[in-house]
């Protein structure tokens, strides 16, 4: 049974599983597959902009994919991209409201701040791995939550901007928006950085020593404590750099896509993430082929919603099945909880 | 003031209820060596599921029902995936979450045609204390179970050394199954209570990460069954913190203080090192 | 006679592995029966499907009663009492409550009608190794078998305790239970057994009465020829490489107290002794993974070969390439600016390969598609390829065949030859013996005696080994 598990739960499968599932959810809706699946494309892909939507979703999904991709070879589940995203977006939006520096120098100082946003949320589960062995699964969940409530409380407070309507921050200048990859859409140069991200990790991963070390502690963690690597360090370097990826995501959500930060920026890029990093196998190449196939799912998802009377929430339940699929891959050297790694 | 505290007692035990539920189905699914990470899942389409039924049949009871009922199904997904494909526990764990959370999404537009929250449904009313209590008696029962009846050993056995029951005779698959449904049906009635217990309808997101900080809690208290119960109590008490004093006091950041409970958590994540040791086989397929 | 259990024309298939292939076997009542054969030929694999916990592809058990099994390695749980341990599955109850007052009263009757002793509480975690294989015994004796198969039950023992071991044993025959004892130590087969039988490969080569046979015909029946013979030893001039003095680690039963050691590049020392004497603590120490007060100074670099291959040494998942690199990635040579020095890790590993016989259809297979020789082959090899001025092997040929065994001991005194200091760590006396130029007993973490070669006294270190003198 376990080579018809296999088999299947390839990412191939995992398209194919789409697929069924899908026809399935429209059928119940009452609509004709192809009729569904006619609108989701063309909703997706039929036009300018709506190709430029989908690649803002795929820019938006890539970032914290990667992300978690990088924690995942670590060894560790890192469920807490969607708070440390919003905590690099929150980060990025309140320095973008109160910058007067030249227009790129604010892009750029707005993506650190992002980063060291994300960066910070990653590590503090990080540092409790690290040193207290606490489960990296449930602190990052847990900080999920911390993120949105502090979130919600600055931009209500201290953060909001003063001619806001609602919970946000003040409209960035235009010359703190990241420049238009697709002028008429809202894609923005955030997808070039994140394929080239992508590229950054692959590399880091294969070749490079600090990527062997990393790898070794998710594959064999007591063969690579035995040869001198130091497990600690890495669990909390492969925390704060998932993190930080993840909130360089939000800051190009902030200064790219809607140009202020309110805490609705993210409709669970940070879950469906998990989905995309597992779908494209844990390879940074592979995650940006997934990272589309998701962005289309999100974009025509709302064109099949309004035409095929399909809800949207449907691609989130297939969503979790391809995750619960695809968990006989078996990802995770699991590691016992509780105890110091 | 004793009225406060009064309020802030009964508070505590109300909020505690829930997570009380779901992590004695955590503790139970642990010690016999899965890892329950679908927690959160099985309390959302417990909670749902109790909507839907008390909606359709006018009745909290099936409602309750209904609840415990979800809540062993999926149980029942996830034993199987864990047993017979021995997957891996955590991801499948968290494919049930999301499954459960867009489910539940999903059908509120199914069948109430509205996003976000669902009609209001019959409720338990004033009955709900009965759960309240039956959570605590449940504890003392379940930690009576597990170290004093055979079934309990055999359990802790299949978590600690799978290897050791087949030697036994036994079929450690077969007993991490039945403590996994468990551990779902438990799920599902903390999630019930959420919805027709506490309240009486169903919105999206109710569940709140309670799922998460139950296994918090299931580690603090030792995988014990009362154990995880008093860490229950201390997390209940800050979610009840936070709404007393936002009555009380107006300068509170209210939004910030939603935080308490989860910080809560997190320290005492951190507060239990490496001295903690989870059943040896907590995870491990076998 | 008829037999207690048959097996008949017995074959097992692991992947890419032909574990037994058409065994026949018999246990007849009150006999004590010797299967041997080298690490790999396949005698865990036909116990385990003597016992019934494994099924095998083709063939039939038959089994006239019960059939116990005490494992190689134990199946107990150490953070349970011995009488839980024993009774699982069988607990004497009233109502729904166990009866925790009847179940130690089982266990003391079983432990006394066999001549044990054993404190049906204790948490078998804290009890000695040799005790805890007491327990697993006692639980299969409580189920009354008719067949009773112990799976190198004398490895963890100590000399004297393998003595009472099989005065129990042999009682158990002359109550009229059929015993197999699945083993590779020859002297003991000669001693108390009345049939042999010899795999190899997973099929039987031989079946002869102990009477009728020899340690030697054994032997070469068990390799299918001549053993290989071990490098030579060549003479030395020693340096100073290692020195450790009042060393304490550790905590319980296996902590270090005051251990002192001396190992001088150009000869081997031997830490024998009984497995959970604190050995792990030493080796963990010197490899400086766990806290320690005292001394230990040494000069030069440094290299293990730990005790499990599979999950110290090496990613099952990952190349022979990739594993070369393992422990080595972070030296200057292995690297070119943050990237990994490919065309040299590929060379080294070629090098390894070819010099320690690898036995692999190329460098990029993973690992696991490798046999336990050749994997540990690779992990020896790894530690000696570059060179360093010590190196510390721990059971560095447990679990692996004859051949590659051999291979390995070769290379390990070749090293010695050429002026590497090499401390070795065995559960194996004779390995030591073999090739130790100096012997330290270990008892219960310190230093109970020390021997040089020429004045190797077997008894004398038997007895320190138990902790007597």
């Amino acid at each position: 049974m376990n080579r018809y598990t296999r088999a299947f739960a390839g990412p191939l499968g995992a398209i194919a599983l789409i697929v069924v599932l899908m026809s399935l959810a429209m059928i119940v809706a009452g609509t004709s597959p192809i009729d569904g699946f006619t609108a989701l494309f063309v909703g997706a892909l039929g036009g300018r902009n709506e190709i430029g939507e989908t690649l803002v979703a795929t820019t938006a999904l890539l970032f914290p994919a990667l992300g978690i991709c990088l924690a995942f070879r670590a060894g560790l589940f890192n469920i807490g991209a969607e708070g440390q995203l919003l905590v690099g977006a929150l980060c990025a939006g309140a320095l973008g409201a109160a910058l007067t520096v030249p227009g790129p120098l604010g892009i750029f100082l707005m993506l650190v701040a992002g980063a060291i946003g994300g960066g910070m949320w990653g590590a503090i589960a990080g540092w409790m791995k690290a040193r207290f062995g606490a489960n990296e699964i449930i602190a990052t969940l847990m900080l999920n939550f911390v993120a949105a409530a502090f979130a919600l409380e600055l931009v209500s407070g201290p953060l909001r901007g003063p001619l806001a309507a609602g919970a946000e921050t003040a409209w960035l200048e235009p010359k703190y928006w990241l420049p238009a990859l697709l002028p008429g859409t809202r894609l923005s140069i955030a997808l070039l950085f994140a394929l080239a991200l992508a590229v950054l990790l692959q590399w880091v991963l294969a070749r490079t020593v600090f990527g062997y070390d990393l790898r070794a502690s998710g594959e064999a963690p007591e063969a690579a404590r035995r040869s001198g690597i130091n497990l600690g360090r890495i669990t909390w370097l492969a925390l704060t750099l998932s993190g930080a990826i993840a909130g360089v995501g939000g800051a190009t959500i902030v200064s790219g896509e809607l140009h202020r930060f309110n805490t609705q920026l993210s409709p669970g890029y940070g879950f469906t993430a998990i989905a995309v990093a597992l779908v494209g196998d844990l390879q940074p190449l592979w995650i940006c082929l997934a990272a589309f196939g998701f962005g289309i799912l999100e974009s025509g998802g709302l064109a099949m919603q309004a035409s095929a009377q399909v809800p949207k929430d449907a691609i989130h339940v297939i969503e979790g099945l391809i995750i619960f699929v695809l968990a006989a891959r078996r990802y995770v050297a699991t590691r016992v909880e509780g105890t110091l790694p | 003031m004793t009225e406060l505290i009064v309020t802030l007692i009964a508070l505590t035990l109300v909020k505690a209820t829930p997570v009380i539920y779901a992590a004695l189905g955590g503790v139970i699914s642990e010690r016999s060596g899965v890892i329950n990470i679908g927690l959160e899942g099985m309390m959302a389409a417990g909670a749902f599921f109790a909507v839907v039924a008390s909606f359709a049949t006018h009745s909290p009871v099936l409602g309750l029902v209904a609840g415990i009922g979800t809540g062993a199904a999926f149980g029942y997904l996830l034993a199987f995936a864990a047993t017979r494909f021995k997957v891996d526990q955590i991801v499948a764990g968290t494919g049930i979450n999301l499954i459960c959370a867009g489910g539940a999404a999903y059908g509120l537009v199914l069948l109430f045609n509205q996003p976000g929250a669902s009609v209001q449904v019959a409720s338990l009313g004033d009955k709900y204390w009965v759960l309240v209590v039956a959570a605590f008696v449940l504890a003392a029962a379940l930690q009576w179970i597990l170290y004093r009846t055979p079934w309990g050993l055999r359990i802790r056995a299949s978590g600690e050394n799978p290897s050791a029951v087949v030697s036994a005779g036994l079929d450690p698959l077969r007993l991490r199954t039945y403590a996994v449904i468990m551990s779902g049906a438990l799920a599902g009635l903390g999630g019930a209570f959420l919805s027709i217990g506490e309240l009486n309808l169903y919105s999206d997101g109710m569940t709140a990460g309670r799922g998460f900080i139950a296994l918090a809690a299931v580690i603090f208290g030792r995988w014990h069954p009362l154990g995880a119960t008093v860490a229950c109590v201390v997390f209940g008490f800050f979610e009840a913190l936070q709404y007393v004093l936002q009555g009380q006091i107006a300068w509170l950041p209210a939004n910030a203080m939603q935080a308490l409970p989860y910080i809560a958590a997190l320290v005492a994540l951190a507060g239990v090192t490496g001295r903690v040791r989870a059943p040896a086989a907590d995870g491990v397929p076998f | 006679m008829d037999a207690s259990l048959s097996l008949r024309g017995i074959r097992k298939t692991f992947p890419g592995i032909l574990a037994v292939d058409g065994v026949d076997l018999d246990l007849y009542p009150g006999e004590i029966h010797a299967l041997v054969g080298e690490n790999g030929a396949g005698k865990s694999t036909l116990s385990a499907i003597a016992f019934g916990e494994m099924r095998p592809d083709e063939g039939t058990v038959t089994a006239r009663g019960t059939v116990g099994l005490v494992h190689q390695h134990f199946e107990l749980i150490g953070r349970l009492r011995v009488w839980q341990n024993v009774l699982l599955g069988r607990e004497p109850h009233r109502g729904w409550r166990i009866d925790e007052g009847a179940a130690r009263e089982r266990v003391l009757a079983i432990a006394q009608r066999n001549g044990l002793e054993i404190d049906p509480n204790a948490f078998v975690d804290s009890l000695p190794i040799g005790v805890q294989q007491r327990v697993e015994l006692l639980r299969e004796l409580d189920r009354d078998p008719t067949v009773l198969l112990l799976d190198e039950p004398t490895a963890a023992l100590a000399p004297a305790e393998i003595e009472s071991f099989f005065a129990t044993v042999v009682q158990l025959a002359a109550r009229g239970t059929a015993i197999m004892i699945v083993t590779h130590k020859l002297q003991e087969v000669i001693a108390y057994a009345k049939r042999v039988t010899v795999m190899r490969h997973g099929k039987v080569v031989e079946r002869v009465l102990t009477a009728q046979t020899s340690i030697d015909a054994i032997a070469r029946a068990m390799v299918g020829g001549a053993v290989p013979a071990v490098a030579a030893r060549a003479p030395t001039e020693l340096t100073p490489c290692l020195h450790v003095k009042d060393l304490c680690a550790g905590s319980g039963a296996t902590q270090l107290r005051d251990f002192f050691l001396d190992v001088r590049g150009g000869e081997i020392v031997g830490i024998a002794g009984v497995e959970g004497n604190g050995q792990s603590t030493l080796a963990d120490a010197l490899a400086g993974l766990i806290e320690y007060t005292g001394i230990i100074e040494r000069s030069g670099t440094m290299s293990s070969i730990p005790q499990d291959r599979q999950r110290e040494g090496l990613v099952m998942n990952w190349s022979l390439v990739e594993n070369a690199l393992l422990g080595r990635q972070h030296r200057k040579a292995a690297r070119r600016g943050p990237e990994l020095d490919r065309m040299r890790a590929r060379a080294d590993t070629q090098a390894i390969r070819e010099r320690f016989d690898v036995r692999a259809a190329n460098l990029d297979v993973a690992v696991r598609t490798l046999s336990g020789g050749n994997q540990q082959k690779l992990v020896v090899g790894r530690a000696l390829i570059d060179t360093p001025a010590f190196v510390l092997a721990y059971n560095p040929t447990r679990g692996v065949d004859v051949g590659a065994a051999a291979l390995v001991q070769s290379r390990l005194m070749e090293a010695r030859n050429s002026g590497i200091a090499v401390l070795l760590i065995s559960f194996e006396l004779d390995e030591i013996l073999t090739l130790a130029d100096h012997v330290i007993v270990m008892y219960r973490g310190a230093v109970l005696g020390s021997f040089d070669r020429d004045a190797f006294d077997r008894a004398a270190i038997g007895r320190l080994m138990a902790g007597s003198s």
